[in-house]
């Protein structure tokens, strides 16, 4: 049954075209899968049907009405709810008042809340999808995956709003998810599959390919594809969506020195932050690509930060080229050559407001000046504009707002920060492809390979097992703090999915 | 299937999109504002305009405008420097003190006193991670207070043979030099933020805290340095200040406080940080100054002209708030 039609949907963004003559049909029953490069269209498309964005052009229809809808709220009393990349819930709130934060609810009369009433109607809520959270616990007290279920939740609540069934948007919800979080996830569409319209986003094909019924390519604000995902493998997806096919790697010749450690770029010993990184002791050879692999909280990502600096309570001894560096800060760090790309780029990566240039410039634009005082601008110009096109940025010009651009290009931006710096040593990628697609993707392990065939060293934290295997030399798996077993992928260690996941959990 | 962008040149031709005519807006609105202040005085009272008017103007402006371009540098870090008007204050209060021990370098002792003391307030608030603001309205009381202290809450008259102090109050050309001296000030200023790390480095802070941070940007000694650069400042505005008065009162710029707030925020510096700059200060200095002018010209008592500072101090921070960087979707 046709749920939600849209008919020749567009959307302008002053001179930029972000959608165009989109007509797309949300069935009941039916999981629509997603799947676009950055910047193709796909957020602006789900924010038009979630109410966020309005659309300049076209009209929707809900069970064959026209409707506009003027604001997310207005979507969601339409039955419309859109479970965000970012976890759109307020910390310092219950539970409770989170699934309810948007909507109507049983427990407010005359203004006043009635606290026993809203906690019933919440847990009612959270049974529904079969999970056990105290509808009272403040949401900044969850676990990570337990504020996404109540994400879901607060979605799934726009069920009992409307008599008709309901709409449900994933943009990217596994993005940020560990492998047994995404399983629930599954679970949780699987179940809601037969009584609502779902639409899923996803960089990930494997995914896509698994939980959708129907599939939607889309390439620079069209639509270049719908059609059912039985009649698409891996392949064919893929080159719907690049337009190109497959990379296949080539196995690279640098051997970590463990047997020379006067030759290591980086020498890590004792190395520990709080509870969060137990002492580690380790070092990376020139040129190296070590990818660390770990749950959520397992100190992968603390471990890098402590690298840069950046964690409290750093202890233990960092030596980059055999010197120690004194005090850990990221001034420090970026003093003797360690770049990090963070894994929140709109807070540690970006400077919002200000031009490409000016982001990519800000840290070692002082290497293109004079003898390291004076600052040359239009040196500097050049070497980010070269960068913007080796990393293929998509982008009007040098000097647009870094806000501009879509997720992926942002992201390429703040490497190219890094990227940039003529003295660079070691880089440190904390979930360098989060929001990428897999064009952009193998754009920037190209990048990254090239760079460390040229001698750079690279640590970097993977979104998944995949793409350790096929970036890294090495790779080591951190639980709990500390390294629970690394494979020389260089030397013919070649371990399973399965291995990998029993030494992360 | 389309190749979106051919990998070698990703550039397409630049035109100006929406943002940059906004900033460019941004830019050029208060320009217009101080032009428009300008011509309208001169028709209403075109007397203004006299040589011996503008002279007026360059001595009485010359304090602010000082105040305001030293105040531009902790704001474009996000922070907040109100400390200036008790440091301008109290200048005139150590050079009667010091002059004794000092003889004629006083006034570089006093300056280079403003400019330590300013680093050890921005290094106190960096370090400590004390808002500035609260910071600032702490040292504020305390150097109000001190000037009180050493100068018995009365005004007294400046040692005359203070070279420094009658340079500032004499005239070159028929011309205040305390109208050159801001010129200098403003151009080694500029200097320095346009080419040396140190200006690219204070607007990525106030554009983005912590990316600055994480991209290796010394925060500590960054704020140091600004506020050491608004102190002295300050300083430099006293005694401009004092080289008019030639007397040194405890009290003399706790008028200018307000003042200098408002014409950084005229200018179209944003007081939330990275946005504006020095010329930002210039305009918004002079603005101010000429208002005060106009407040008097159209007739407003003296006593009235701080209703019409507040009113503007309110209408500058709505025009200047950018609020694509707040990123409420609407």
């Amino acid at each position: 049954m046709q749920l939600l039609e849209t008919r020749g949907v567009g959307k302008i963004f002053g001179r930029v075209t972000a959608l165009e003559q989109m007509d797309l049909v949300l069935n009941q029953g039916e999981v629509l899968g997603l799947v676009g490069q950055n910047g193709s269209g796909k957020s602006t498309l789900l924010k038009i049907i979630g109410g966020l964005v309005q659309p300049s052009s076209g009209e929707m229809l809900l069970h064959g009405k026209p409707v506009r809808l003027r604001s997310q709220s207005d979507a969601t009393m339409h039955g419309i709810g859109m479970v965000h990349q970012e976890q759109s819930l307020v910390p310092n709130l219950t539970v409770a008042e989170n699934i309810f934060l948007d909507k109507p609810n049983p427990a407010k009369a005359q203004g006043l809340y009635r606290w026993k009433q809203l906690y019933e109607a919440a847990a009612a809520q959270l049974r529904k999808i079969e999970v056990d959270i105290d509808p009272r616990a403040i949401v900044e007290d969850l676990r990570f995956a337990q504020r996404q279920q109540v994400e879901l939740a607060k979605v799934l609540a726009v069920e009992d709003l409307v008599s008709h069934p309901p709409i449900i948007l994933f943009d990217e919800p596994t993005s940020v998810l560990t492998p047994e979080e995404i399983r629930l996830l599954f679970r949780q569409i699987d179940r809601l599959r037969q009584s609502a319209a779902i639409v899923f986003v996803s960089h990930r094909l494997d995914e896509i390919l698994h939980i959708s019924d129907r599939a939607v390519v889309m390439t620079d604000g069209r639509k270049v594809a719908d059609e059912p995902v039985s009649a698409l493998n891996r392949e064919s997806l893929y080159r719907l969506m690049v337009g190109r096919q497959r990379a296949i790697r080539a196995p690279r010749g640098i051997q970590s020195d463990e047997a020379d450690p006067s030759k290591a770029r980086l020498q890590v010993s004792g190395l520990s932050a709080g509870q969060q990184v137990r002492p580690a002791t380790l070092s990376v050879a020139p040129g190296e690509i070590l990818g660390l692999l770990g749950v959520q909280s397992s100190g992968a990502e603390e471990f890098c930060r402590a690298l840069f600096g950046a964690e409290d309570n750093v202890q233990g001894k960092i030596k980059l080229n055999g010197a120690q560096i004194s005090v850990p800060s990221p001034a420090a760090a970026v003093q003797a050559g360690i770049g990090y790309l963070p894994a929140n780029r709109h807070v540690e990566g970006m400077l919002k407001g200000r031009t490409l240039v000016e982001n990519m410039a800000l840290t070692f634009g002082l290497d293109y000046g004079h003898r390291g005082i004076l600052v040359n601008r239009r040196a500097e110009r050049q070497v980010a504009t070269e960068w913007i096109g080796r990393l293929k940025v998509k982008t009007r010009s040098a000097d647009a707002r870094i806000d501009d651009l879509s997720g992926g290009n942002q992201q390429k931006v703040v490497l190219g920060k890094w990227l940039l710096s003529r003295r660079l040593q070691l880089l440190l990628l904390d979930h360098p492809t989060r929001g990428l697609d897999p064009g952009a993707r193998d754009d920037l392990f190209a990048v990254i390979r090239a760079e460390a065939a040229k001698g750079l060293s690279v640590i970097f934290i993977a979104d998944t097992i995949g793409e350790v295997l096929d970036l890294s030399d090495r790779v080591i798996v951190m639980r709990d703090g500390t390294m629970s077993a690394e494979y020389n992928l260089n030397r013919g260690d070649a371990p399973s999915e399965e291995d990998l996941v029993r030494a992360m959990v | 299937m389309s190749h979106v962008q051919p990998a070698t040149d990703p550039l397409v031709p630049a035109k100006p999109g929406f943002a940059e005519r906004r900033a460019a807006l941004r830019r050029g609105v208060p320009l217009a504002v101080l032009i428009l202040l300008v011509g309208v005085s001169a028709i209403i009272a075109p007397g203004t305009l006299s040589p011996a008017a503008l002279n007026g103007f360059i001595s009485d402006a010359a304090p602010l405008m000082i105040l305001v371009i030293g105040s531009t540098i902790p704001i474009l870090t996000g922070s907040i420097d109100l400390s200036v008007a008790g440091i301008a204050s109290i200048t005139g209060v150590m050079l009667v003190v010091l002059a004794p021990i000092f003889g004629p370098w006083t006034c570089l002792v006093v300056v280079l006193l403003a400019l330590l003391f300013g680093a050890l307030q921005g290094w106190l608030h960096a370090w400590l991670q004390i808002p500035s603001f609260i910071t600032t309205l702490g040292t504020l009381s305390m150097l109000s207070g001190l000037s009180l202290l050493l100068s018995n809450a009365t005004a007294q008259p400046l040692p005359d043979s203070d070279p420094f102090i009658n340079l500032l109050g004499d005239t070159s050309f028929d011309i205040p030099n305390t109208g050159f001296a801001t010129l200098v000030l403003v151009a080694v200023l500029a200097l320095v933020m346009r080419y040396t790390r140190i200006g690219r480095d204070l607007f990525a802070l106030g554009a983005g805290e912590r990316a600055a941070l994480m991209s290796g940007v010394r925060n500590v000694r960054l704020r140091s340095f600004a506020f050491a650069i608004s102190a002295g400042c300050a300083a430099l505005a006293g005694l401009a200040l004092v080289s008019v008065t030639q007397f040194s009162s405890p009290t003399l710029a706790g008028n200018l406080l307000l003042l200098s707030i408002v014409g950084v925020v005229l200018g179209g510096t944003a007081i939330s940080g990275g946005v504006g700059g020095l010329w930002a200060g210039v305009i918004g200095g002079l603005i101010t100054a000429w208002l005060r002018v106009a407040t008097v010209l159209i007739g407003v008592k003296p006593t009235g002209q701080y209703i019409v500072f507040g009113v503007m101090a309110l209408i500058a921070v709505f025009l200047t708030t950018d609020r694509t960087k707040i990123g409420i979707i609407k």
